[in-house]
């Protein structure tokens, strides 16, 4: 096969080339990469919950009820819209594990009908006989965490009694993807799981004989979901129904969706950055080449060579570096997506998850990325089109410096060299400008990944040292009078404790309305307290309700207006209250208010939901103990655990982002640096043999190059900061929702690292270009004309 | 206009490189001298030695064997920061193409050297001894061949040299732009009293010189001395 000379000299090109090829096609490569990622992940994640929620039959509602007869179930049927109805049992029991200090709390589940929904995946073993008293199903991520097989044992303490079950299968569930045990911020299968029973065997512990505490409904497409759930809680209210929820407020599904929108915002951001600093490069790379191969253009026309031939030339040298950068990326982004499925695989409880075999997402990436480094050959390539073969042939006039810019080297006093400098990046001033926005999208890539991790650490401050500085929340498991509270005093290691009281409601205004869940305190609480935007603590009001920021957001309300509020407890009372104060709050929406208040507007008195409570250590041991013992806790929280759990959590999560992050920004950053002294060197390198010859040293001439290297570094910092804050302030924006509001807290020392990240990666990048300075040609330079 | 002290010296200067398979012998045992102030012309074909010859006395290139005393010290054993010192404080170069920084003006171009040289002379001094004083705030693109030449004259001369070498510095000029160069190149070995060697193809030259060497095949082959030098304007080309 014969390759057309053209087509040689593009393959000598690329091999003569390679290094700023190569720096382009990484660059091409991490938004080839990054799409992959965010779009194979997200179409992977979103995929997969699709088919396992048809499959596995997700609810489309869920409502809790205190006790309701089977018979209700009837009505709720004749629901317009209503496809199917599930009542369930569904209760908190106590694990007793051998050898586990800290309390764990597991959800007991009764199984679903063998066509009811939210159906099990069994990963090992069978479903529990329908008539078995002993025998359960367990949740996979709880089962390996306490080596739970087939055949073990597990005793679990419901409603007060304990009961020794025979695990007979290992299974997933579509309702409990993300199984966040309650009251905890992050997933600990060490701590919550799932138990599946038979109904019989639930109805008889939990006392719900031809009753149900739970109903999951599926809905026929296309059905209004807040008319159903209308009717659902009118019909369900006499029996204690908290009122219906849909999907996006279960726990599973929402954090899925959160996970998903962060995905979505993350396509959105990375991959446009990295084409665009491509799509830069390219231009200045190309105009070069076709600046340096003027003479050959020339003579090619003259040869009969047609414009649109050598055009084609310098666009398939481009296509070849193009084609490696998205190899490379289609490995980067494969190999980067099997890494975030694994990590998926840990938060998330998928039967299945496919991940990235979606050749619709490599071929988008690849379009796209052939796209914009095509757009940014465009100009060079128009040049050469235009380029008549005479003039074409003819050297190029030296660069003229005449220009407006004798006011910049007025104002500053330089030496020689630094007016070359500057005189040479005013000269170029688009080439300026992209190499700087290039390194400051580096620089901005980092301030908007690092932020995160000191606006985590700020929440987990405020929360747990400012807000909620109790050792362990004790819930009980339906309101006891205040007579609990004393007893809990006198518990062993209770060195002090608050009550609080718990009562779900739906607070309205205008047409907007939020459910939740009305916290009464204490006024001048000293163990949990609400705090005030500017981090005090918040005396409660003595009639009034203080809402979370979130909250107020959401129902558009401000200190002094009334709000509806309907209680969906006890009496079910309606009233309305005034907004006494907004308070900070990055999880959940919340609401407080005095809790003898509380006590009055429901009309239930004074009763409590559980207590605040601090504790002495050294007896924490003796506490657990007494707490598992008494019948009313239906769950302890231990902020230690919570804590840590959160900490080792994102711990993990950090160092795979802060390497992903760090490659990624230092790509750019290499790149940019690597191409623009390159270009800067193939330039001036005539200039700096003359100054070699006329006796600079080695360093002088190499700070030439630098001194320009640096200068573009240094000007970008200030941008990629403020671009990285802007992207930072998006992100919060695109991340906030009804679960949590993660707090914008950017340090001194996000700037500082990230700049120091992108100036070390620009100093190797400057290191590998000192060493061509010091081979430059003093002889070859000055026996030829430019 | 020689002082009788000698400056520069070579002797058994060797240079040999390899081009593919064959050995080219550059230079073959190079006996030379210069005296201080001396006017040097070196003629000779392409491909003579010549260029090698002033590259390595300018210590911009490396000999194979032999030596080149400068002020008593072989340049030869000089390692790559003493050359780049020697050529900092003690050569002037003058190049066909100039070599001006196109980013810096007349003025700069030759400040780019005071800066960094031990006893240079003001900048404005070297212009005006060229004769471009009035363009002194001019870039290369706004000057002629012949000017941008003299600013890179005035630019070798401002450290003061005790050695000028110009390789073909009237090379890519017209005559008459090459006498204004030549006059320059005269003014400059006169007032500043720099030995001063000119590589030039053209043989009328030797007129303004006090010595000729003539080059061949590596070697000085001819050597005539020039008792009556002209003024470069009353050479007849």
């Amino acid at each position: 096969m014969v390759i057309p000379p053209l087509r040689r000299k593009a393959l000598r090109d690329l091999r003569r080339l390679w290094g700023q090829a190569l720096a382009i096609a990484l660059v091409l490569a991490a938004g080839v990469a990054t799409m992959i990622l965010g779009n194979g992940a997200h179409r992977s994640l979103s995929d997969t919950r699709e088919r396992y929620y048809a499959d596995y039959r997700f609810a489309d509602i869920f409502s809790d009820v205190v006790r309701a007869p089977l018979a209700l179930v009837e009505d709720i049927e004749a629901i317009d819209g209503v496809l199917q109805v599930e009542p369930r049992i569904v209760k908190l029991g106590r694990p007793e594990i051998d050898g586990m200090a800290e309390p764990a709390s597991v959800l007991l589940v009764s199984l679903p009908k063998s066509d009811g929904l939210n159906l099990l995946y069994l990963r090992e073993g069978r479903l529990a006989h329908p008539d078995a008293a002993n025998e359960v199903v367990v949740s996979q991520d709880f089962a390996s965490a306490h080596g739970l097989r087939q055949g073990s044992r597990l005793t679990v303490v419901m409603n007060g009694k304990r009961r020794e079950l025979t695990v007979t299968g290992i299974a997933l569930s579509p309702e409990f993807i993300y199984a966040l045990g309650p009251g905890e911020m992050m997933p600990d299968p060490h701590r919550f799981g799932v138990v599946w029973m038979p109904r019989p065997a639930l109805e008889q512990a939990f006392d719900l004989k031809g009753a149900f505490s739970n109903l999951a409904l599926r809905l026929a497409r296309g059905v209004p979901e807040s008319r159903v759930i209308a009717t659902l809680d009118r019909l369900t209210a006499p029996y204690g129904g908290g009122g219906g929820t849909g999907r996006a407020e279960q726990t599973s599904h929402a954090f899925l969706d959160a996970e998903l929108k962060q995905l979505a915002a993350m396509v959105k951001v990375l991959p446009p950055i990295f084409l665009l600093v491509a799509a830069m490069l390219v231009h200045m790379t190309l105009s070069r080449l076709i600046a340096l191969e003027r003479e050959q253009i020339g003579l090619l026309k003259a040869l009969g060579y047609t414009p649109a031939k050598i055009a084609q030339h310098y666009l398939e040298f481009l296509l070849l570096i193009v084609l490696g950068g998205v190899l490379v990326g289609f490995v980067a982004g494969a190999g980067l997506g099997a890494g975030l499925a694994r990590l998926y695989a840990r938060f998330f409880s998928f039967p299945f998850l496919d991940f990235g075999t979606d050749l619709r997402v490599y071929g988008l990436a690849a379009v796209v990325t052939a796209v914009a480094a095509v757009a940014g050959a465009l100009q060079s390539l128009r040049a050469v089109l235009s380029l008549p073969p005479a003039v074409a042939m003819a050297p190029p006039a030296p660069a003229d410096y005449r220009g407006g810019n004798g006011w910049v080297l007025r104002a500053v006093r330089l030496r020689q060299t630094g007016r070359m400098v500057l005189r040479h990046l005013l000269h170029w001033p688009f080439r300026t400008a992209s190499s700087v926005l290039g390194m400051a999208m580096a620089v901005a890539i980092l301030v908007a990944s690092l932020w995160s991790f000191g606006s985590i650490d700020h929440m987990i401050r405020v929360t747990f040292q400012m807000a909620e500085r109790q050792d362990v929340k004790m819930v009980f498991g339906t309101p006891e009078t205040p007579v609990a509270l004393a007893d809990i005093r006198h518990m062993p290691g209770v060195m002090a404790a608050e009550p609080f009281r718990l009562v779900p409601a739906e607070l309205t205004h205008g047409t907007r309305s939020k459910r939740l869940v009305i916290q009464g305190r204490p006024d001048n609480a000293r163990i949990s307290r609400v705090l005030s935007p500017d981090l005090q603590p918040m005396p409660m009001p003595e009639a009034g309700l203080i809402l979370s920021a979130a909250l107020a957001d959401a129902l558009l309300l401000r200190p002094g207006d009334r709000v509806t509020v309907e209680f969906l407890e006890g009496r079910r009372s309606v009233i309305e209250l005034s907004v006494s104060g907004i308070s900070l709050g990055y999880v959940g929406l919340g609401a407080a208010m005095d809790i003898t208040a509380l006590g009055r507007a429901t009309g239930d008195g004074p009763l409590i939901s559980g207590a605040d409570i601090l504790l002495d250590e050294a007896e924490a041991q003796a506490f657990f103990k007494a707490a598992a013992a008494t019948p009313k806790t239906a769950f302890l929280n231990v902020t230690d655990l919570t804590v840590s759990r959160f900490r080792a959590t994102l711990a993990e999560n950090i160092i795979l982002m802060i390497s992903v992050y760090v490659t990624l920004a230092a790509i750019i950053a290499l790149g940019v640096v690597y191409n623009f002294s390159r270009i800067a060197l193939s330039e001036q390198g005539r200039e700096l043999a003359s100054l070699r010859v006329l006796g600079f040293t080695r360093a002088e001439v190499a700070s030439v190059i630098l001194l320009e290297l640096a200068v573009v570094v240094v000007l970008a910092q200030p941008f990629g900061w403020l671009i990285g804050h802007g992207i930072g302030r998006a992100m919060v924006a695109a991340f906030s929702s009804d679960l949590y509001r993660v707090p914008f807290v950017m340090g001194r020392q996000v700037y500082a690292s990230a700049s120091l990240i992108v100036i070390a990666a620009a100093g190797l990048s400057a290191f590998a270009i000192r060493g061509r300075i010091d081979q430059l040609d003093l002889i070859a330079v000055l026996k030829t004309r430019e | 206009m020689t002082s009788g002290a000698t400056v520069i010296e070579t002797r058994g200067l060797t240079k040999t490189y390899r081009n593919g398979p064959t050995e080219v012998h550059a230079l073959r045992n190079v006996d030379f001298r210069a005296q201080r102030g001396e006017f040097i012309v070196v003629l000779g074909p392409s491909g003579s030695g010549k260029s090698t010859f002033l590259n390595i006395l300018g210590g911009i290139d490396h000999a194979t064997s032999g030596s080149v005393l400068f002020d008593g010290q072989d340049i030869t054993a000089f390692g790559d920061a003493a050359l780049t010192r020697y050529r900092r404080d003690h050569v002037g170069f003058v190049f066909q193409f100039y070599n001006l920084v196109p980013s810096l003006t007349a003025l700069e171009n030759v400040a780019l050297v005071t800066e960094i040289a031990a006893h240079p002379m003001p900048p404005e001094e070297a212009l005006d001894i060229v004769g471009l004083s009035a363009r002194r705030g001019h870039f290369p693109a706004q000057l002629s061949g012949g000017e941008q030449q003299r600013v890179a004259i005035a630019r070798a001369i401002a450290k003061r040299p005790e050695l000028l070498f110009c390789d073909e510095p009237t090379g890519a000029l017209d005559s008459a732009t090459g006498v204004l160069v030549l006059e320059a190149l005269a003014e400059a070995n006169r007032s500043t009293g720099a030995t001063t060697l000119i590589i030039t193809h053209n043989a009328t030259i030797q007129q303004i010189a006090d010595r000729t060497l003539r080059f061949a095949d590596g070697r000085i082959v001819d050597e005539v001395a020039n008792p009556i030098r002209k003024r470069p304007n009353q050479m007849s080309w």
